[in-house]
């Protein structure tokens, strides 16, 4: 009643001096019923003691928030301009963040952290189909790195909060932290085309604002489980209405290594399509006779059961799955055809053209030479990093200058060499010598144990020659490469081991055009491995390393886009205390053995000979 | 009532609301619910069990910032649906998707319009949902999980949308009057966070039991102000709307309709409708004779025909169905709906 009766004092006195009143009057009525409501109500000694466990509760989730508060990350333009957020996810300063967000800066931008300092920062690879990008801040070798989560155990009901830097509140680089609810998992947010498609994300009912696009999603632990980076909005306009997206950490770190090898990555398919049949099932509709699944068996018509990880029961649940995955990986699948139940693996494959990609590289070269006066058009529900008055300053001399270095098909090909460099120098010790870029005459001796015959060989300037049993082949050094593949020949086995000797000699770069790809799995081991792609004379190689010692794993030759691949599997190195050197080798063609070859010795010579064996 | 009174009611709900939180001593991210003696379960288990009795409609619309798709709430084991009644439910029969993903088609029992709500029923598809437990009290400060499936986010068998909120008042919407498009105009809970986002309405408002205690209203918009409010509708209202369909329902099957051999009809009424060209046309006035019997009884052009003697009139066929069997001395009632508003209407030969 007390109410009404003031309400009405209020609306008359509003009506009367008009609405830039109205706030003051509400603000005396607020304070006045507020007096009237303490001088009433109990005194705060009298106030019951919280329950202990509420307290506890408290005292968790602000030792999270601080934890996580440390690795949170603003993102400013060059010249402190603009702002988004991201999250630091390594002591050597690299951060996540979306593509969105740094894609308005082009390649140069500065990042803040809750220490007070602005870091001087650089592009590394960006991926514009899952809206991230890996940038990396310079300045210190002890960064802040989030402890990651795993996104895969996150379900709706669960607690969580985001953190970052909306409407550029965060001016004194101290994070804003929203608290809310996982509304949803394994969302699947429609691309707009074939870019920014947000895949098997986490939906979450903590604000999402502008400005806390790329930010980090945390679960209470104060773990990395998502990039927040989108909205649904529609009639509200750009502000949260409890309905923000985060990609899922998993994605974010299977695309990690892609795109800190500076390139700008693509997504995946599958090389067929399907439909919900009429039994309900989800069934190959169309499938290209050229695909690795094809190879696999997987014809029109066949149930699709499980793909990755995940089975399959709607068509929605495989967009998602197949949306997490870079291409070239290699994944199980799980279908079913007239005969029964099949479990393979495929290869998945480029969603988009090079050409395609190439287009939003000269889109992001011309951002930056824009940059930062002109914003790319922005896409509907994307949040749209904050804009902030300018603060003109001039910067004389770009400090990063050489952290950047344009290549057609990457943002950043300084990163591309970085990596390579990272991990030859890994094998450093394994040197073998090499004069005139060329590497010496190599001869090895052993075995072939399944069909009980010798297996011998020579690599020289010249040539491979190459023994199985009492049968001779030879090899030019880059001709022929390609026929021998589609053969299916076990000459391939020279071949790899020639990818070995040159790796090991002239390096990467001294072999032919080199690129690091990223990481990538590879059959029969968990970790993924570091991925390079060769080109030697026609031939396309992937060479996998492994990320702790450099060591070569695999090495496949890819002849064209229709034939089978030769994988050549390093199985096993034995060490002459100088150097380790492969000692098993299995040759495999889909996914059947061909031949185990055994080396027992090896023997370097210092000039190159003609002899044969 | 003029917008700055509008701006101060919705003020004062926050205001209500954020004291009354800190009152109860509610430290969000550990609810404490000392006053029950039911056993809490954690959010994730509750957001498993909830799901199985919220279900996806899906209907009419898809154009012109329409909606084709909303939320409804599972009552009881007998396959009944409750939902808002919006323009989604013009169609034949909905489509419901269940949370297993069953793909479901429901017929509509009734509408409740001076309550907005709907009434939907699927026929032996064996799901169970919740008891309409009109005896849960609601005090402001409470917490309560909006589930619903907000802008149509989840297809298939995928998870509807949960959302944490507070109710910050119990308080009538009858100050929004002339000002919002919500036709109902009673008690409802007005609850702090954007639960009434697209596709939302008819979802379920639930405690931290898991139990449902209410159903999530439409979207509204103060139009000056431009402020949302998100509420949902208390059980008792939603019980009394269910009732009033059920009984309602009982005479308007069409097998048993008694036709009189002078029933009323439209010409003789002065009442011209517009052209009979749907399946379902709306039974909108198109044309009033000046001094008939529609005139007397201030029918007005565009008025929208939702009820005549409590039986839900649903499309231009339905309602000369039921004049069909209203004799032609009798009187009879009719609810219309002008406007924003809905009007009583006794119609006297």
């Amino acid at each position: 009643m007390e109410t009404t009766k003031i309400a009405s004092i209020v609306v008359r006195s509003a009506s009367r001096f008009g609405e830039l009143k109205l706030q003051r009057v509400f603000a005396a009525l607020t304070l006045s019923v507020l007096s009237s409501l303490s001088s009433s109500g109990q005194e705060p000694n009298t106030l019951p003691q919280p329950n202990a466990k509420v307290i506890e509760a408290q005292n968790e989730r602000i030792a999270a928030m601080k934890k996580a508060a440390r690795s949170t990350v603003s993102v400013h333009g060059s010249d402190g301009q603009g702002g988004g957020s991201g999250v630091c996810i390594s002591s050597d300063g690299y951060v996540l963040t979306n593509f969105h967000v740094s894609s308005p800066f082009g390649h140069r931008m500065r990042c803040g952290m809750n220490d007070g300092k602005m870091y001087e920062s650089v592009v590394a690879g960006i991926d514009p189909t899952g809206d991230l990008a890996v940038v990396k801040m310079f300045g210190r070798d002890d960064f802040p790195a989030a402890e990651l989560g795993d996104s895969d155990l996150v379900r709706a009901g669960q607690w969580c909060f985001a953190a970052g830097n909306p409407f550029v509140l965060a001016t004194n680089l101290q994070p804003t932290i929203t608290y809310g609810l996982v509304s949803g998992v394994r969302r699947y947010q429609y691309p707009s085309g074939t870019f920014l498609e947000y895949s098997d994300c986490i939906q979450t009912d903590a604000a999402i604002n502008p400005g806390n696009s790329g930010g980090p999603l945390f679960n209470m632990k104060g773990q990395l489980i998502g990039i927040n980076g989108r909205c649904s909005f529609e009639k509200r306009g750009r502000v949260n209405v409890g309905v923000g997206y985060a990609i899922s950490i998993k994605q974010a770190m299977n695309f990690y290594w892609q795109l800190r090898s500076g390139r700008v990555v693509d997504h995946a398919t599958l090389g067929f399509t399907v439909a919900t049949d009429t039994k309900g099932r989800v069934s190959v509709s169309n499938i290209l006779d050229n695909s690795d699944a094809f190879r696999r068996g997987i014809r029109f018509g066949d149930e699709i059961l499980r793909i990755g990880d995940r089975d399959i029961a709607t068509t929605n649940q495989l967009k998602n799955i197949v949306g997490i995955y870079p291409d070239q990986w290699r994944i199980p699948i799980r279908f079913r055809n007239e005969d029964g139940i099949v479990e393979t693996h495929i290869r998945l494959q480029s969603l988009h053209l090079a050409s395609e990609l190439e287009e939003i590289i000269a889109g992001e070269n011309q951002k930056q030479k824009d940059a930062p006066k002109k914003k790319a058009p922005k896409e509907e529900g994307e949040v749209e990093e904050e804009k902030t008055k300018p603060t003109p300053k001039e910067i004389t001399k770009d400090v990063l200058a050489d952290k950047f270095e344009e290549k057609l098909g990457y943002s950043n090909y300084f990163f591309n060499r970085l990596e390579l460099q990272r991990i030859t120098t890994m094998q450093a010790s394994n040197k073998l010598p090499a004069t005139d870029n060329s590497p010496q005459t190599w001869r090895w001796q052993g075995d072939l144990p399944a069909e009980n015959q010798g297996f011998s060989g020579e690599w020289s300037s010249n040539g491979l020659t190459i023994r199985f049993g009492d049968q001779t082949d030879t090899l030019h050094p880059t001709q022929g490469w390609l026929q021998t593949t589609k053969k299916q020949s076990p000459v391939t086995i020279g071949m790899a081991l020639r990818i070995w000797q040159l790796w090991h000699s002239v390096g990467p770069y001294g072999i032919g055009e080199a690129v690091y790809l990223g990481r990538n799995p590879v059959l029969g081991v968990a970790e993924l491995q570091d991925c390079t792609k060769l080109t030697v004379g026609e031939v396309t190689c992937l060479v996998y390393t492994s990320p702790e010692n450099g060591q070569i794993r695999v090495v496949e030759f890819f002849p064209d886009g229709q034939s089978e691949p030769a994988e050549i599997y390093f199985e096993k190195y034995t060490t002459d205390n100088v150097r380790s050197l492969p000692s098993l080798i299995r040759l495999q063609f889909g996914l059947e053995t061909k031949l185990i070859a055994k080396i027992d010795s090896h023997s370097f010579l210092d000039r190159p000979t003609t002899e044969g064996l | 009532m003029t917008r700055p009174a509008n701006c101060v009611f919705v003020l004062l709900c926050l205001w209500v609301g954020i004291a009354l939180t800190i009152e109860n001593n509610l430290v969000f991210g550990a609810p404490i619910d000392q006053s029950s003696t039911t056993v809490l379960m954690s959010h994730d288990t509750l957001v498993d069990r909830v799901q199985e009795k919220v279900v996806k409609l899906f209907g009419a619309g898809g154009a012109k910032g329409l909606e084709s798709y909303q939320s409804g709430v599972l009552i009881g084991s007998d396959g009944y649906i409750l939902t808002s009644w919006s323009t989604v439910l013009d169609v034949t029969s909905v489509r419901v998707v269940a949370y297993d993903g069953r793909r479901l088609n429901a017929t509509v029992v009734g509408v409740d319009p001076p309550n907005e709500m709907a009434l939907l029923k699927v026929d032996d598809a064996g799901l169970s949902g919740f008891e309409l437990d009109t005896s849960l009290a609601i005090r402001p400060g409470q917490r309560v999980f909006g589930v619903s499936n907000l802008f149509g986010i989840a297809t298939g068998n995928e998870y509807c949308s949960v959302q944490k909120g507070v109710v910050m008042a119990v308080a009538p919407l009858t100050q929004r009057r002339g000002k919002t498009k919500s036709l109902y105009q009673g008690k409802v809970y007005v609850i702090d966070v954007m639960t009434n986002n697209p596709g939302a309405a008819g979802g379920a408002l639930i405690d931290m039991q898991g139990r449902l205690i209410g159903i999530l209203g439409k979207e509204i918009r103060d139009e000056q102000a431009g402020i949302w409010l998100n509420y949902a509708l208390p059980l008792d209202v939603v019980q009394a709307s269910m009732d009033r369909i059920l009984k309602g329902n009982t005479s308007v099957e069409s097998e048993s309709i008694k036709t009189v051999d002078k029933p009323h009809r439209l010409a003789d009424l002065g009442l011209t409708l517009i052209p009979d060209v749907l399946a379902k046309t709306p039974a909108f006035v198109d044309q009033i004779r000046k001094g008939s019997i529609a005139d007397h009884s201030g029918i007005q052009t565009n008025d929208l025909i939702l009820l005549a003697n409590d039986q839900r009139i649903d499309s231009r066929k339905s309602f000369e169905r039921v004049l069909s069997t209203l004799n032609r001395a009798d009187s009879f009632e009719l609810l219309v709906q002008r406007g924003q508003e809905l009007i009583r209407i006794q119609v006297r030969p």
